[in-house]
């Protein structure tokens, strides 16, 4: 009977089948879909998977060990790729035993490490060991893939000398002899070179963003720098690229960083990261045209269909993504969603002037918030504010365009969701810790009652700004009054007797919530007053005013106005005095960091510096 | 506790049997109800034809009678494993599934255009399962994995935005629900609310409900409450007549349920919360749906209901005297049976009228069960009391506004003037009012509010003497006589046969007011008749006129009324005959005062008529000699005598300053006239036309004391009319007992006191016979 070659043909062929199955179903792979190409790449590991089991059912021997070690390598790529690592795993420490017993030597072993440096000593120059060096191969993609890059250092001289030999190896060999060789030995799904090759940028990669993070951006650099110059896909150069940026960004050097990722865009044009990170360093050097312009592109390209994505791993079966997991790099790598990128952008052009801009972005911004496509899913930790605090933001932009109108509409929202739910007294004590919670009154889902207050009191403040806008005085002392009595709702408990302001480090929230309260309650009091100036009504404008500068001492707006009424009221003298404090008053309030519809409104009655200089000369010549 | 029973109708008979928690049934397909046994199989009945139309099946083995569905692999859209339950919202198709140490909701996009029937996962949601509670371990591990409960919750005002979006779900509505926009608000936050996104509740065998806002960027799975025990049932119920659900109720196995609902009154903070009521009805719940008020479980043994409403909450309390704040078990009503029993799977199909509900019980039979119709009262949905306050302060301030607005311009003034105009007009109706009172009741002269005297008097004036007459008019009414009243003064001859035009000699005066203040008198003179050409006696009536005209200005009127221009209200003040003994000019220089008047009878023409002419017969016959042919032969002098008596003169005579005929005659003071009488004095005079007239009253003594007065002068013209005017003073005072008379019948009075009233006037007219002479 002439069975074991036959059996070993038939093996060899179903393996051949396999293979050249699972080729064409991944060269066609561009077009099918995601779910597609999982459910072959299923089928094809669990037929490997059989195929492996029939030629192991045997003991190991010689002859049958070259099949056996391709089996295995094809049935782990496809186990990899389907992120079954564990089963991967497995099967190569099972391989490697049996390559030991074939050998002759025995593995009293469970370390990994110990188990390959055996196995790879023992099969020696054998015909065996290209075999086990791809069967380390992918060991190695495990280990990255598991993110222990500890183990690929450990076996750092086998991967080099590996690299040597699968990449030149077969390029030295002629092309008739590598023919020969090939046509007996197996086929394999995934060409060892290529897996090497793609094995090396990654790790260079996965370490890069290891060291950095560690804070060792130099020698990261250098590393990353060398990784560059490998043979790869335009996205992976493009990481080292990118991940060189950031080192140099990281050791201070802005300029040379912008120039690493331009070539990492120039690289790779899809590298959004890039364009995030070169916007981060704009905002660093204060170059606001350039941020926001890095801020649209971005925007831009995030909202690009990712139709192209497939390329980067559609002809092999592992893609680099797979390999690239660990949570460093995927931090260095992360780039927020296009909704924040779009507020951002938002937000700035607003506050660099470029108003009109800013109000299209906030429209955009809100319409997207509001379309059915809109889910839920991108859960990172949301840097979007609050829905409220949009609308608010958005009713401001649109006021500072002179559209009070749209801006009311936005403001009407606001108070219409809320103000059913502001409770009629709250109590905003000093924070102590822990018990704070509960006082505070947090309803059911942890919404605070107090933000819902002051959104609602911000709505109307707003509105109040928006019938100054338009001169209608009734309507506006109407608007400001309403605000002014959701803020006196508010009851401050001091605990420990602490200024009216808290230092910033007291806690941040309710910080911002008591700052946020009296620079409303400031500019309601100050602006209603400064409407009843309008109105003639002076002595109810001098108490307006003069609340107001109680309550938030800093806001010249105030002071330059009740120097004014006072002014008006014949009290000329104490009104010069006014005028001069206001004007010792330096304030660096930081504007960028307030709300923006807490921002002085930038329409209305406004007063003339040099003029009431003049007056006080005048005043004080007769 | 319901009485009567419920009809069980059973419609059809399922090959299977035993007790299984995944037995579904599945309305809302037009008349097909679908049910899915939790095995392999699902049965289409069709509710028309009363049968199993289909079977959908997943295995493909024997055949059975109703036709077969296959499914083949391509129908495959997700290949997950243990999904416990999904549910399809828009195109997103939702599965919650347990894996390993984590529940996950995983999202997967339903394909709309494109042929692919593969669903596109697109995120997913973990929530770690947390170590089962006690009691629910136990049993977790003898029987299979419990399912879970998916809902989908609405805000009350997305239905309303988006009507097709709404009618498009509405076939697969079962598990969609409607809340009401401040418990969605306060349950699930302002963001959900205001992105309007729904929110996918789920209840997990774990006891919690967790929620998840599904169009929220950045939003996690939370956890709403812990029922601390296997969820069964997720529901909302109490739908108000605008379709929100107002009550989100959640039931576990153990029969312990919570209803979440809005508390309005609030608790320390004023404003509304979301209150949490948790109570414990007999359990274990198998099953359960909901209607608009109720929720209805089956235990197995028997199928209860439990109202949900809002009225059924505020009886139950006030029969317990309890507060409604006190959310404990007792605010949740007891359910009442309804005494079906072995129910594995409920549903409600939604019909209108009585209620349905379709069962299938634990043989295997889908049975229609109806409920024997209860009370139906909906509670009344009412605005929010916070919203309809501050509607009413934004209406309040813009009335305020709009008030301040218009006050100051214009419109100001306009009002001004309209209330100005108002108050005219009321005074014009308050007058006429009161001067139609006084025709009507007959007031007393010197009491009515306004009236009027007048006095005549000669005058010389460029050698020519004339007699002009004072008219006084005394307003003692509580109204100003202001612009638009018009003293209008007529004066006409009584006999107009002398003239030939007739009309045309009557002589209109009118003198308008300005501002006759109450207890003001308004004196106006007019001109009667130069000496000589006068045709007296002549009448003199005199009349309030009040014209619209002059009060709305005249350009206004003509704009707007145009038929208003000659309206005007007239009112008759009083009327009064100029007769000769007013127009006589005295010319003895002792009586500075002006001539007397003497009562003589007249020739009257009225109802008592006869009553009173028998007797002037009578009386002419004795005492009128007759003036012409008695006068005649003495040198050329008419004359005329009237004799009266004297008592009768003091009489009539002695009460006249409060007598009403005095007012009206006021031109003679009555006590001169007296004395004159008495004097026997002799008074020349002048008449109007310039005839020199001699009036002798003496007294003669007949029978009693009577006056007689005697007129003579050369001009019968002067003679005839003197004997008249002094002939009328005398019909005036018969007119007054007349008066009282009629005045006796035209009053109701009791006819008692009619008859004495007619017996003290005939005493009178017996006692004094010369009444009239």
């Amino acid at each position: 009977m002439y069975q074991p070659p036959s059996l070993l043909e038939k093996w060899s062929q179903e393996n051949n089948e396999l293979v050249n199955k699972c080729k064409q179903q991944e060269a066609g792979g561009g077009a099918v879909s995601r779910d597609h190409r999982q459910s072959s790449l299923r089928w094809c590991s669990s037929e490997f998977h059989k195929l492996l089991r029939k030629i192991q059912g045997i003991p190991p021997h010689v002859d049958h060990s070259q099949l056996e070690l391709a089996v295995v390598y094809n049935t782990c790529v496809c186990f990899t790729a389907q992120s079954q690592f564990s089963e991967a795993e497995l099967l190569l420490k099972e391989a490697t035993e049996r390559v030991l017993q074939v050998t002759g030597n025995n593995a009293d072993t469970s370390d990994p490490l110990v188990l390959w440096r055996a196995g790879l000593k023992s099969a020696g120059n054998t015909a065996l060991h290209p075999h086990v060096l791809y069967l380390l191969c992918l060991q190695w993609a495990l280990w990255l893939a598991k993110c222990q890059l500890e183990n690929i250092g450990e076996l750092q001289e086998q991967m080099s000398s590996l690299c040597e030999i699968v990449c030149d190896g077969v390029g030295d060999c002629s092309p008739s002899e590598a023919k020969g060789r090939l046509s007996k030995s197996p086929l394999l799904v995934m060409e060892p070179k290529r897996l090497t090759e793609l094995l090396q940028i990654c790790t260079s990669i996965a370490q890069g963003a290891e060291k950095l993070n560690e804070g060792r951006s130099s020698e990261a650099l250098s590393d990353l720098q060398a990784a560059s110059a490998l043979p790869a896909t335009r996205a992976l150069v493009a990481y080292t690229h990118l991940l060189s940026g950031s080192c140099l960004a990281h050791m201070n050097r802005p300029q040379m960083a912008l120039q690493c990722y331009k070539r990492a865009l120039e690289t790779d044009s899809r590298c959004v990261c890039a364009l995030y990170r070169s916007m981060l360093i704009y905002r660093q050097l204060g170059n606001t045209q350039a941020e926001i312009q890095a801020l649209r592109l971005l925007h831009s390209t995030l909202m690009l269909p990712p139709a192209t994505e497939p390329v980067l791993g559609g002809i092999q079966p592992l893609s680099p993504s797979l390999l690239l997991s660990s949570q460093s790099l995927s931090r260095l790598l992360s780039v927020p969603s296009a909704l924040s990128v779009l507020y951002s952008l938002a937000l700035k052009c607003v506050l660099s002037g470029r108003v009109t801009e800013g109000v299209e972005h906030y429209l955009d911004l809100l319409a997207a918030l509001h379309s059915e496509d809109q889910h839920a899913v991108d859960a990172e930790v949301s840097v979007l504010p609050r829905m409220l605090e949009l609308y608010l933001e958005a009713g401001t932009a649109l006021l500072f365009t002179r559209r009070p109108a749209d801006c009311m509409a936005f403001c009407n929202e606001v108070i219409s969701t809320t103000l059913e739910l502001v409770p009629e007294k709250v109590v905003l004590e000093e924070p102590e810790e822990g018990i704070g919670g509960d006082a505070r009154g947090l309803s059911v889902e942890g919404e605070d009652k107090v933000a819902m207050l002051l959104w609602a009191a911000a709505a109307y403040l707003l509105q109040g700004h928006c019938h100054t806008h338009l001169k209608d005085w009734k309507q506006a002392v109407t608007h400001y009054t309403r605000c002014i009595n959701l803020l006196v709702k508010v009851h401050l408990k001091n605990r420990d007797f602490q200024p009216q302001i808290p230092a910033a480090d007291v806690n941040v929230k309710h910080g911002k919530d008591l700052c946020t309260l009296q620079r409303m309650k400031g500019l309601s009091l100050a602006w209603r007053g400064i409407s009843f100036t309008q109105m003639d009504q002076l002595r109810e404008a001098l108490r307006d005013l003069q609340l107001s500068l109680q309550a938030f001492p800093d806001y010249t707006g105030a002071g330059l106005w009740c120097g004014e009424v006072l002014w008006r009221l014949g009290r000329k003298h104490e009104a010069a005095a006014c005028w001069e404090k206001t004007w010792s008053l330096t304030t660096q309030t930081s504007v960028e960091k307030l709300p923006l519809y807490l921002q002085d409104p930038q329409s209305g009655p406004l007063l003339d510096s040099v003029e009431l200089r003049l007056r006080i000369q005048e005043l004080g010549l007769t | 506790v319901m009485e009567g029973r419920c009809a069980v109708e059973t419609w059809a008979q399922f090959g299977f049997s035993g007790r299984s928690y995944k037995v579904k049934i599945l309305c809302g397909f037009g008349t097909d109800v679908l049910i899915c046994t939790g095995t392999e199989e699902i049965y289409v009945f069709s509710k028309r034809e009363r049968k199993i139309t289909a079977s959908i099946r997943f295995t493909s083995d024997a055949s059975s009678s109703p036709a077969e569905l296959k499914i083949s692999q391509e129908c495959l859209v997700v290949g997950a494993d243990e999904v416990s339950s999904l549910l399809l919202v828009g195109s997103v198709l939702l599965t919650l599934c347990q894996r390993d140490a984590s529940w996950l909701l995983t999202l997967y996009k339903t394909p709309k255009q494109t042929a692919s029937t593969s669903h596109e996962e697109f995120g997913s949601f973990h929530l770690p399962v947390v170590s089962a509670v006690d009691c629910g371990a136990a049993e977790s591990n003898r029987g299979p994995r419990k399912g879970s409960v998916l809902i989908c919750i609405h805000s009350g005002d997305v239905e309303a935005s988006s009507p097709s979006n709404a009618s498009a779900e509405s076939t697969v509505a079962q598990d969609h629900f409607h809340l009401e926009p401040l418990l969605f608000k306060l349950l699930f936050g302002v963001e959900a609310a205001l992105a309007k996104s729904p929110v996918i509740l789920c209840g997990l065998p774990d006891g919690r409900l967790c929620f998840l806002p599904l169009r929220l960027p950045g939003s996690r799975l939370r956890v709403l409450h812990s029922l601390e025990q296997p969820v069964c049932f997720v529901g909302a119920s109490v739908v108000t007549e605008t379709g929100h659900a107002q009550c989100l109720v959640a039931a576990g196995e153990q029969g312990r349920v919570v209803l979440i609902k809005t508390d309005k009154a609030g608790s320390e903070g004023g404003s509304a919360m979301a209150a949490f009521t948790e109570g414990c009805v007999p359990g274990p719940v198998w099953c359960g749906c909901m209607d608009k008020s109720c929720f209805y479980y089956s235990t197995g043994a028997d199928l209860l209901r439990l109202d949900l409403s809002e009225g059924s909450f505020a009886r139950e309390s006030k029969e317990r005297g309890e507060e409604t704040s006190g959310m404990t078990a007792a605010a949740l009503q007891s359910p009442s049976s309804l005494n079906v029993c072995r129910v594995i799977a409920l549903a409600e199909p939604a019909c209108t009228g009585d209620v349905q509900l379709l069962g299938v019980s634990a043989r295997g039979q889908l049975q229609r069960i109806c409920l024997p119709a209860g009370r139906v009262d909906e509670g009344s949905s009412k605005l929010p009391s916070t919203q309809v306050s501050r509607s009413v302060r934004d209406l309040l301030s813009a009335i305020g506004d709009v008030c301040e607005r218009y006050a100051s311009s214009v419109l100001k003034t306009v009002i001004k003037s309209k209330n100005q105009f108002l108050r005219l007009l009321n005074h014009a109706v308050s007058v006429s009012f009161l001067l139609m009172a006084d025709t009507t009741t007959d007031l007393p002269i010197k009491e009515k509010p306004i009236r009027c005297h007048f006095e005549t008097s000669w005058s010389r004036l460029l050698q020519k003497d004339s007699l002009s007459l004072v008219c006084f008019l005394h307003n003692s009414s509580p109204f100003v006589l202001e612009r638009g009243w018009t003293l209008s003064i007529t004066v006409s001859p009584l006999s107009y046969s002398s003239s030939p035009a007739g009309e045309s000699s009557s002589t209109n005066f009118s003198f308008p007011f300005h501002d006759l203040r109450p207890g003001q008198t308004f004196e106006a003179s007019l001109p009667i008749a130069a000496a000589g050409d006068a045709s007296f006696p002549m009448t003199v009536s005199c009349s309030l006129i009040f014209s619209l005209s002059s009060l709305l200005g005249e350009e206004e009127v003509a704009a707007s009324f145009a038929g208003l221009q000659s309206s005007c209200i007239s009112l008759p003040l009083s009327t009064l005959t100029v007769d000769w003994l007013h127009a006589l000019q005295l010319n003895s220089p002792t009586a500075a005062h002006k001539m007397a008047t003497v009562q003589p009878s007249s020739a009257a023409a009225d109802s008592i008529q006869t009553f009173l002419s028998s007797r002037q017969l009578r009386c002419s016959g004795r005492t009128n000699k007759g003036g012409e042919s008695a006068a005649k032969p003495e040198s050329e002098k008419y004359s005329a005598s009237v004799w009266v008596s004297s008592e009768i003169v003091r009489d009539t005579l002695k009460p006249k300053k409060s007598s009403n005929l005095d007012a009206k005659e006021s031109i003679r003071d009555p006590e001169d006239l007296y004395k004159i009488a008495l004097s026997t004095s002799v008074a020349h005079a002048r008449g109007p036309n310039g005839a020199a007239m001699k009036l002798t009253v003496k007294e003669v003594n007949h029978k009693e004391a009577t006056i007689e007065v005697q007129i003579e002068s050369s001009s019968l013209a002067a003679v005839c009319g003197l004997h008249h005017a002094v002939l009328r003073r005398i019909q005036i005072k018969a007119r007054l007992c007349f008066f009282q008379i009629s005045g006796a019948f035209g009053e109701v009075v009791s006819t008692v006191q009619r008859d004495r009233l007619l017996l003290s006037v005939y005493q009178e007219l017996r006692r004094n016979p010369l009444l009239i002479v």
